[in-house]
């Protein structure tokens, strides 16, 4: 596919190393003259130097011809325009990204008015996966799929867990729950586990099970947390603000530490039953003087990543149940895994998997599309929902002990009507099932490719 | 630096080189003449290559520092094996001489030592052309196009090989690029053989001379190189082709994708043109009336042939332009600094890094005029960053320096100034003759060992544009940190 992206941030280029690895034609456009030379050093894509809403630069990119345009630059105003420019040079399908709080009510309008395809907020995707974790903070993170009715959830296993040492086979017979194990990371390398893999302490897992049956999991091994019912949040910016918003809905109590006065008075205004601090959440007094002890969640949500790191660190010694910690720079996050830190939650990476799973859907192939993506332990393995709308011949019908699927690919679930089942050997795909399969290469455009 | 990672994109370069040497083996055994030559290097190439590539490394990562060191070595390994099969045949017996000459071929200098060609064997001719359209377009940019690559940092190799100002790529995949680059050459030379071929000359001759007109090279399997088939209608052929390469190759990727404006606009091809159009004109008038029992008709071609020889930098020739008087040498002196456009297989400075310049030297005009204007320096209506224009002037003093420091050593095989600066600048600027003793009716045969290492070295460096050769042989590329 033809695809132009305008603006080379953090964003920008993420995507832009990622789809180029898909084998797309990719086209950056950038006023700056050196990020564009430094990305095109790097990945196999064409550069254009100025301003994405300019129609001549538009023209130059190729956007008469292209098939997608994603306009990532720091400016909302200006994603929008070009968006809209582009549609009218022939562009088929375009994506903004608008993250201002206040243009989330026009976003409607704007879908229609300007042609938008859709719109992403990195800042109300990081709160919403924020809250998710919050919700059920036994796991260090957790993803859902089909409307929340299959949970996928990550976890550290702990020195002295009673799951040490054991193989998936034994898990699976002493614990009478509905689960799979569907993904492990040891020592920075993800597998995919056979029946015979023996899970060890430091290993970071992955489990898929139903909804209902995901808190009798994690019960049965011991390391069940009830769910948060007062937060402590340092940091007052624009995920601080969405968060806030889900959090009133799920009357959870929260304190915010913010730095800056004028913000205060904001967050103060639009969410009354807030307790808002000035001060320095940097410091340690000021934590202790808020209750970090008492408080069930800590989050650190601060512009600075190493601040967010260091007083994350600091709250784990305090024994707060949940800490999560936001970090903007993707290369941080394997470093601050290493220091102790489960919950990070990226803004750049659950953007990168809303935007992938945008493109391939649009390449999808005949008899299944993908519903939802998620780039799962910290991007090294995939976790794909797809619907099967027909039957594809060679894989619905067949039992998966006959399909073997191929290395690296893994049926986690299937989902039909209202029954969701973890498959075994002798359960096989249908027509009009969702389907989650976990991959640990990139690239799954429908059910096809499992093979 | 990642040495196994060279090591391995060396290895698939000499691999390249004996699959390529296959073809004019398959030349000898139709012409029933020795293959041996041939089939011996390909062995030691195999011996080497092999080793090298059985398995792919690891860490795949290379930096601007060994994509130059890459391509650099990669050239000189080629020639230094290239060299061989004129060794091993008896052809050229002495090994610098045959390194001079494939060295010649490769960067499309077209630079002879030998004093008559026509006794040689035909497959061994036919390497030596050959090598001329094997390094017009590189061939690495050939492994780029040939190759999967995994990722974008081979970059770094495209840019090392491909002359000209500004270096990009024509669509945003490179192995695409290099595919379409490749399509436009192969097309064009295939389509120059045929209109040979329609005037009357054999099919052997039209081959060879549609490689050495497609890589700019200007090798000859006649001791009177084109001139020496009597053939006027050959003569414009080559000429108009010679015309055709050295136009950037982007303008056939714009008429490709039917962008006819685009290039109705480029203000280095209108140059160009121009260029060519006058200079004809002035030795056209020039040659017929100084010189006796020539013709008006007459006089166009071989000034038309002429020009375009020298400024696309092939360095075919149809007269002795040695005798021809100054004003026309003159001329053509020029357009040996000048050489063609930029993204062409042509060497020399390039019209549009001239131009770049000269309005970079008007521009510090104005400014010493009215010292507080702001004012940028435009090519093809597009601003230049300062670095493009920095980088073009630097090219220039490195050029000038290198052709005056050679021209200096060389002198000291004793031969006359204007032998010596043209043999230098022909080398530099990958044309081929110069006047004086190394006019088109001379050779390159009499000069010393050492001159010629030299010479071949020059060669080199111009063909990459001095940054990768540079690179290589600057103690600071080595260190380890």
């Amino acid at each position: 596919m033809n695809i132009i992206i305008v603006g080379c941030g953090t964003v920008g280029s993420s995507i832009c190393t990622q789809l180029a690895c898909e084998e797309h034609d990719i086209t950056i456009v950038d006023a700056d003259r050196d990020t564009l030379a430094e990305i095109a050093n790097n990945s196999d894509v064409f550069g254009v130097v100025g301003n994405g809403a300019d129609v001549s630069v538009l023209r130059k990119a190729g956007a008469e011809h292209a098939d997608l345009l994603i306009a990532v630059s720091p400016n909302d105003e200006l994603n929008i325009l070009c968006c809209a420019a582009a549609r009218k040079l022939g562009t088929k399908h375009t994506v903004a990204r608008v993250r201002n709080p206040e243009y989330a009510g026009l976003l409607q309008i704007l879908k229609d008015e300007m042609s938008l395809s859709f719109t992403i907020n990195p800042e109300l995707a990081a709160a919403k996966e924020i809250y998710r974790i919050l919700r059920f903070p036994s796991a260090a993170k957790i993803d859902t799929f089909c409307h929340g009715r299959v949970e996928l959830a990550q976890f550290t296993v702990a020195e002295g867990s009673p799951i040490c040492g054991q193989t998936l086979i034994d898990l699976r017979k002493k614990h009478s729950v509905t689960f799979l194990v569907c993904g492990v990371v040891r020592e920075g390398r993800a597998y995919i586990p056979s029946g015979d893999f023996c899970i060890a302490a430091g290993d970071s897992v992955c489990v898929t099970a139903p909804e209902k049956e995901i808190s009798k999991f994690f019960k049965s091994i011991g390391v069940y947390k009830n769910p948060v019912k007062n937060v402590l949040i340092v940091g007052g910016g624009r995920t601080a603000y969405y968060l806030l918003e889900m959090l009133r809905e799920g009357k959870i109590d929260a304190s915010v530490i913010e730095g800056d006065k004028a913000r205060c008075r904001e967050l103060v205004e639009d969410f009354k039953n807030c307790t808002v601090i000035n001060d320095n959440g940097t410091r340690q007094e000021t934590l202790l003087e808020a209750g970090i002890e008492k408080a069930d969640a800590f989050l650190a949500l601060s512009d600075v990543d190493e601040e967010n790191a260091i007083i994350s660190m600091y709250a784990k010694t305090q024994n707060v149940g949940k800490v999560v910690t936001l970090i903007s720079r993707m290369s941080y996050i394997d470093f601050f895994k290493n220091a102790g830190l489960d919950s990070i939650v990226s803004p750049r990476s659950s953007t990168t998997a809303q935007i992938l799973r945008y493109v391939r859907s649009m390449a999808a192939s005949h008899g299944s599309s993908i519903e939802s993506l998620h780039k799962i332990m910290d991007g090294r393995l995939e976790a794909v929902e797809l619907s099967v709308t027909d039957d594809i011949e060679g894989i619905t019908g067949i039992p998966l002990k006959t399909l073997r699927p191929r290395q690296g690919v893994l049926v986690a679930c299937i989902v039909r009507r209202n029954e969701v089942i973890i498959p075994s050997g002798d359960d096989a795909i249908e027509k009009d099932d969702r389907v989650i399969v976990v991959c640990a290469d990139s690239g799954i455009e429908g059910l096809r490719d499992i093979l | 630096m990642n040495y196994r990672m060279i090591g391995y994109l060396l290895g698939i370069v000499l691999l390249i080189e004996a699959g390529l040497m296959l073809i004019p083996a398959t030349v000898s055994l139709i012409y029933g003449e020795a293959t041996m030559p041939f089939l011996a290097t390909v062995a030691i190439l195999l011996a080497i290559a092999i080793p090298l590539t059985v398995k792919k490394p690891k860490n795949t990562r290379i930096y601007a520092r060994d994509g130059f060191i890459t391509v650099a070595s990669a050239w000189i390994l080629l020639s230094a094996f290239g060299a061989l099969p004129f060794v091993i045949g008896g052809a050229i017996p002495n090994y610098i001489d045959a390194f001079f000459e494939t060295v010649s071929g490769f960067t499309t200098t077209g630079s002879t030592i030998l004093r008559e060609v026509e006794s040689l064997p035909r497959g061994i001719l036919f390497w030596r052309s050959f090598t001329h359209w094997v390094g017009g377009m590189g061939v690495l940019v050939f492994m780029l196009a040939i190759l999967p690559s995994d990722n974008g940092r081979a970059m770094y190799l495209l840019r090392a090989e491909v002359p000209g100002v500004t270096k990009g790529k024509l669509v945003p995949k490179m192995r695409q690029s290099a595919l379409i680059l490749y399509g436009i050459y192969v097309v064009l030379t295939v389509i120059e053989a045929i209109c040979l071929l329609c005037t009357g000359m054999p099919l052997y001759d039209s081959l060879v001379n549609a490689f050495a007109t497609a890589g700019t090279g200007g090798f000859s399997v006649k001791d009177g190189s084109i001139g020496a088939y009597g053939n006027p209608a050959a003569e414009w052929v080559v000429a108009v082709f010679m015309l055709i390469f050295g136009i950037n190759f982007n303008i056939y990727f714009l008429l490709l994708v039917k962008r006819f404006k685009d290039i109705l606009k480029s203000e280095e091809l209108r140059i160009y043109i121009i260029i060519c159009t006058v200079a004809t004109a002035v030795i056209a008038a020039n040659i017929c009336t100084s010189i006796s029992g020539l013709g008006v008709a007459d006089s166009i071609r071989a000034a038309f042939f002429q020009v375009t020889a020298i400024i696309s930098t092939t360095g075919f020739s149809t007269a002795d332009f040695n005798l021809w008087p100054s004003l026309s040498k003159t001329v053509l002196l020029i357009f040996m600094f000048l050489g063609a456009c930029t993204g062409s297989t042509s060497g020399g400075l390039k019209i549009s890094r001239v131009i770049l310049v000269i309005k970079n030297a008007f521009r510090s005009v104005r400014k010493t005029i009215s010292p507080r204007s702001v004012s940028v320096v435009r090519l093809e209506g597009e601003v230049l960053s300062e670095d493009t224009v920095k980088s073009a002037s630097n090219h220039i003093t490195v050029y000038l320096s290198i052709l005056m420091i050679s021209t200096m050593l060389i002198s000291i095989d004793g031969f006359d100034f204007e032998t010596n600066f043209t043999a230098v600048l022909s080398c530099i600027s990958n044309i081929g003759p110069g006047f004086g003793a190394v006019g088109p009716m001379g050779s390159f045969a009499d000069y010393s060992y050492f001159s010629k290492l030299l010479l071949s070295l020059v060669m080199l460096a111009g063909r990459l544009e001095f940054i990768p050769i540079l690179v290589l042989f600057s103690p600071s590329a080595w260190k380890k940190h």
